[in-house]
């Protein structure tokens, strides 16, 4: 048993990930558009997988993604925006520009942080999702629609937020007052 | 009253001591202990005053229900009201006064009233304010002389916290039969969250001993158990306040309100013990037994020193015991039920061994007392004597109601087991079980077996497995709880309800005066409304009504029980809010230019940018004038900005828009009002065709999200494969509008601008200033302009860029209230304030931009229908000197033939006429006389004429000449 009443001084990182080079894209080509690009695709929706290029490619929806270079993939995240924003672009593959502001949280207080701003249990799915790869949760934390990634790695556990850039003042002041209380 | 001797399993800890201040006397405190068992260590029984009557009032419940002991607490720095001094630790240094007094609780100059109560009926409040005359008189007594604490406006703001929690099995309440749930649940692998309103989990099972029971050892060795298990998380001085869809528990914990979702949930809250109600039942010194045996296991308070129990059930004979074990007199058990029952004879045989007078049978007539509390009880044997017992104290266990709201918040069919004399859960929903008193098991065997079970289900309905548990226990052959334990009196004082000082004979008359349901009776009486929202007085005057109405109880009922059941700190509530605010690239910009923001929408947007030594007008107006006359440039980065790519793009949006978009061709833009199915006007925008299955279009500020979720479920539901990208955020946005804008966007971009190559409503892909942007020719100013919409990232640049290149031109940022007055001039409308949520699309007089003649569109439908009915109101521009147009405001009213005939929509002074201008939503007839009565705030009459649409350039000449005329013209 343990009793929760008390509270343990915690931390919290936030990280600006905006400029990293992504894209999205969707529709019903979009699939084998990437694949023909030799993106590694996660095969299911609501998924990410980590390339061995270091890019990401988050499967949003059935036929919507989005890709990220997380390890300085080079050009191939950009070459593949300006062929897919080309007047030729394929018929069934439709690009979304996508501006995110991307945070990356970490930190000690991140489960207690989670649990003020998400109704999402995140716990089990940093249990089951040791590697990079895992699920991707489409869902609102305090009040704004974002991208979340969970990934636990060497038993740190961080999620990366994907979410319109207009939010990224309110989102960043709501997030470092509340990860102040935690720190007390 | 006294403190006991130690007393194993109490709370406090007597090691430590100190003062606090109640009522300017200074007493002495352990830490631990509440304000009501300090007070009562100390010989203090009067705690506060009745809500109503202002009679003197002690310890009821001991369990957070005692109403007439709320406190306003000093602090060092402010005050807290309300504070409930029956389960509050008391701290050092505190000053409290009890609250709803006028000259102290001892000498309160408001206890008179209790002389006038045949004056105040039931229903007095309706009565009295009934009429409108006396209203103001009323209300101004009412509040004088009733009410709770004191709000203190120097209470610091806190962002209490609030958050989530997730478990598989919730149990609500540690008690014994709650335990036993939390434990057979983890033994079956499942993650469960005990919580417990008290200080300390056992419930009853700890203070309600009989003597020294070995009860309290099988509880002891259960919160073992517990402790051990690491499955078991266990929250404390936490209840759970709400219990809404889907298993979503809202838990007020002592710091913050805690949303928990669990899989499955078991409630075993046990039950509220109730009051006798007789005459004097409310006079301090007379409390229910469970609150005695509290005051004494917790706190180690003896609450009087002589008593009497009136009991109808064991729980009364045990409570005797426990008097006894403490040393506290008992002067006689007297039972309302002529035959004791089976489990009372043990303890019977000890009290009578111990020599106290047992009476079967017996009627209580009145407890006698002072302003001190009790001193007497006056009572019938069963032979029909009038019989007087001197005590201090006298302890009532005539049974209970189950603490099943949760249980009705969650949709538990309910029906009235005559066996134990209460409700019982009839059907549970899915995943909800309960356990122990509320099932009507009282005895601490059947409330183990029966916690067992439902803890076993519910690990169950959370997927996890293991061994069947043995069946749920059998109803009990003894009931706990009397049939009718209420004895009217003709001098009356026989509390029903303590919050609201509601006697028998007032829910008699409420049920005579036709208020003879439960809902009904509740409202007119308020009996149930108060702060304890009915836990001790519900039942009884369900009980009062169903005789009354001459049925059973089960026929008469029972009134709602909605969330939050129990108080919660407003604090709790508020909380730290999410307010999401959003803001554009160009934010930081806007600022430096000396902004003056406001909200539209959840957007932060310059309002005008404010000029040192002139008003917010001047500013505004030098404003307008710039884009007359030379350039100016507003973000207009907030408005929706939506894709729709793919073969049926274009037939998408001719389903969306009024408008026809199918010939729209390559490069072109056309306007596009939007409906909804009853024809109203919901937005408008642009709409932009790149390519033959590429579609870019802007919609209102506000709506943007709303509709792309809309638009996402129109096209499933069409069947349409559209592909929909919100590029709200993720793209800036510019209007650069005047006679000088083409001459400044030239220089920052190669895109041929002539007017033969980039017409009027046309959209081109062209870099500006380095940026990749779209452009496209609109006029909702009324000017020459660009609309250019960026990458967001890049939306500072081009803002910067544009500026800079327009510095020679005198360009000007301008804000939202500048484009309003803009746009008025033009006379082009913003959907939501020259419409509202009734104005269809004939109404505005927009024929140009609704094509009936497409096969379908939202809302045409409708307008067709409207189409043959006489209109009901139009929209007509008005003008009329300043002079008298000042002293307008929107929504003012159009007065003709003395009624209501329309309302003003718009209104401004027009830096470009000279005068005020507006526009109003207007009855036809009243268009068609050519001037409007307008009826001002001060309720002056002001005649404005009717005027053609648009006020300014009415020909849409700007748009179409050429730079240098242009400027010649603005000059």
């Amino acid at each position: 048993m343990s009793v929760t009443n008390g509270a343990t001084p915690r931390t919290v990182r936030l990280e600006d990930f905006s400029s990293r080079r992504r894209f999205g894209l969707k529709g019903p080509a979009a699939e084998a558009w990437l694949n023909e690009r030799g993106f590694d695709v996660p095969p299911g929706a609501n998924s990410a997988r980590i390339g061995r290029d270091g890019v990401l490619v988050a499967r949003l929806a059935t036929s919507e993604f989005l890709i990220e270079d997380i390890g300085a993939a080079g050009e191939s995240v950009q070459g593949a925006w300006r062929a897919l924003e080309s007047a030729h672009s394929p018929a069934g593959v439709y690009p979304v520009l996508r501006q995110d502001f991307v945070a990356g949280i970490s930190g000690s207080g991140l489960p207690a942080l989670l649990r003020q701003i998400c109704n999402v249990d995140f716990d089990p799915v940093f249990e089951a999702h040791a590697a990079a790869d895992g699920p991707v949760v489409l869902t609102s934390m305090a009040g704004v629609g974002v991208v979340a990634w969970p990934v636990r790695a060497a038993d740190r556990c961080c999620i990366t937020l994907w979410m319109d850039p207009s939010f990224a003042h309110y989102f960043q002041g709501t997030l470092s007052s509340i990860a102040q209380d935690i720190a007390r | 009253m006294k403190r006991l001797p130690p007393v194993p399993g109490e709370l406090i800890d007597r090691a430590q001591s100190f003062e606090f201040v109640f009522e300017g006397r200074r007493f002495l405190a352990h830490p631990g202990d509440t304000i009501s068992s300090a007070l009562l260590a100390s010989g203090v029984r009067v705690l506060g005053r009745s809500f109503k009557y202002h009679r003197p009032r002690g310890v009821l419940s001991a369990a957070g229900h005692d109403v007439n002991a709320l406190m306003q607490v000093q602090g060092p720095s402010y005050s807290v009201p309300n504070v409930r001094a029956d389960i509050v630790a008391v701290e050092k240094g505190w000053r409290v006064t009890a609250v709803n007094t006028r000259g102290g609780l001892e000498h309160d100059r408001l206890r008179v009233l209790d002389r006038f109560a045949p004056f105040f009926p039931v229903g007095f409040y309706y009565k009295a304010f009934h009429g409108k005359r006396l209203f103001p008189f009323w209300e101004r007594m009412f509040r004088h002389i009733t009410g709770l604490g004191r709000i203190d406006l120097r209470a610091p703001r806190r962002a209490t916290a609030k958050r989530y929690d997730f478990c598989d099995v919730l149990v609500v309440g540690a008690g014994p039969s709650g335990l036993t749930a939390a434990l057979a649940a983890a033994e079956r692998g499942a993650q469960v969250l005990l919580v417990d309103e008290n200080a300390a989990a056992g419930g009853s099972g700890l203070y309600a001993r009989g003597g020294e029971g070995a009860g309290a050892e099988e509880v002891h060795a259960l919160l073992r158990s517990v402790r051990a298990e690491p499955r078991i998380r266990v929250l404390l001085n936490t209840y759970a306040a709400g219990y809404y869809a889907d298993h979503w528990v809202a838990l007020a914990a002592p710091e913050c309100l805690i949303k928990v979702r669990a899989r499955s949930v078991v409630i075993a809250q046990g039950a509220y013990e109730l009051p006798a109600v007789f005459r004097g039942n409310d006079l301090p010194g007379v409390m229910l037994a469970s609150a005695a045996q509290r005051l004494i296991y917790r706190y180690a308070v003896a609450p009087a020193s002589r008593i009497a129990v009136l009991t109808a059930n064991p729980e009364g004979y045990a409570a005797a015991l426990d008097a006894l074990a403490h040393g506290i007199e008992v002067a006689a058990v007297l039972d309302l039920r002529s035959d004791r029952g089976e489990l009372s004879r043990h303890s019977a045989a000890l009290l009578e061994r111990a020599g106290v007078a047992l009476h079967q049978g017996v009627t209580p007539i009145e407890a006698i007392g002072h302003s001190r509390g009790v001193a007497a009880l006056l009572y019938r044997s069963a032979g029909g004597a009038q019989q007087r017992l001197p005590i201090d104290g006298l302890w009532m266990s005539v049974g209970f109601a189950p603490a099943n709201a949760l249980l009705h918040q969650a949709g538990t069919s309910m029906r009235y087991e005559s066996a134990a004399e209460q409700f019982v859960p009839g059907e549970l929903p899915a995943g909800v079980y309960a356990c122990g008193k509320i099932n009507g098991h009282y005895g601490l065997a059947d409330r183990l077996a029966d916690g067992n079970h439902a803890g076993a289900q519910a690990a169950f309905a959370a997927g996890r497995s293991g061994t069947a548990p043995a069946p749920a226990p059998q109803l009990g052959s003894e009931c706990r709880t009397h049939a009718y334990p209420i004895f009217p009196h003709r001098g009356h004082k026989e509390f029903i309800d303590f919050d609201e000082d509601l006697q028998v004979c007032d829910i008699e008359n409420a049920c005579q005066e036709g208020f003879d349901s439960s809902e009904l009776l509740k409202r007119f009486s308020t009996v149930g409304m108060g702060p304890s929202q009915g836990k001790h007085s519900n039942v009884n005057a369900l009980r009062i009504l169903a005789r009354v109405r001459g049925e059973p109880v089960e026929r008469v009922g029972t009134t709602t029980a909605r969330p939050m059941y129990h108080p919660v700190p407003m604090a709790h509530l508020a909380g730290r809010g999410f307010t999401p605010e959003r803001r554009t690239p160009v934010d930081a910009q806007h600022a430096a230019l000396g902004a003056v923001f406001m909200p539209a929408g959840n957007w932060r947007r310059p309002e005008y940018y404010a000029i040192a030594g002139k008003s917010r007008a001047e500013a505004i107006a030098e404003e307008v004038r710039a884009v007359r006359t030379r350039a100016g440039l507003i973000d207009v980065g907030t408005l929706g900005k939506i894709e729709a790519h793919g073969p049926h793009a274009a037939e998408f949006l001719e389903r969306l828009y009024t408008a026809r978009f199918a010939n729209l061709k390559t490069g072109m833009t056309r306007y596009g009002l939007m409906l909804d199915e009853a024809g109203v006007v919901v937005d408008d925008g642009v709409i932009a065709r790149l390519a033959e299955g590429r579609f870019y279009f802007t919609t209102t500020t506000g709506n943007s999200a709303t509709l792309f979720r809309e638009f996402g479920r129109l096209a499933a539901w069409w069947n349409l494969p559209v592909g929909l990208v919100n590029l709200t955020g993720h793209m800036a946005a510019f209007n650069l509008a005047g006679p000088a804008s083409r001459a400044i966007l030239r220089g920052l971009t190669d895109l041929d601008l002539e007017h033969s190559a980039f017409p009027y409503l046309g959209v081109r892909e062209a870099v500006v200033a380095t940026v990749p942007c779209r452009i496209m020719r609109v006029g909702f100013v009324g000017e020459l302009g660009y609309e250019i919409h960026a990458p967001a990232s890049q939306g500072a640049h081009l803002w910067s860029a544009l500026l800079e290149a327009g510095h020679r031109h005198g360009i000007r940022p301008f804000g939202v209230e500048a484009q309003r007055m803009l746009r008025l001039e033009k006379g082009h409308i913003i959907v939501g304030q020259d419409s509202d949520g009734v104005t269809n699309a004939l109404e505005l007089d927009m024929p140009w931009a609704i094509k009936m003649d497409k096969p379908f569109f939202v809302g045409q439908r409708s307008l067709r229908i409207i189409a043959k009915s006489a209109r009901r109101q139009t929209l007509v521009g008005f003008k009329l000197p300043s002079e008298s147009g000042a002293r307008l405001r929107e929504c003012n009213l159009i007065i003709a033939d003395g009624r209501i005939a329309g309302r003003i929509t718009s209104i401004g002074r027009s830096p470009t006429l000279g005068c005020h201008i507006g526009l109003a939503l207007v009855e036809p007839a009243v268009a068609a006389g050519g001037e409007l009565r307008i009826r001002t705030e001060q309720r002056e009459e002001v005649t404005a004429g009717i005027v053609s649409l648009p006020f300014y350039d009415p020909h849409a000449e700007r748009q179409k000449i050429e730079d240098t005329a242009l400027l010649e013209l603005a000059s």
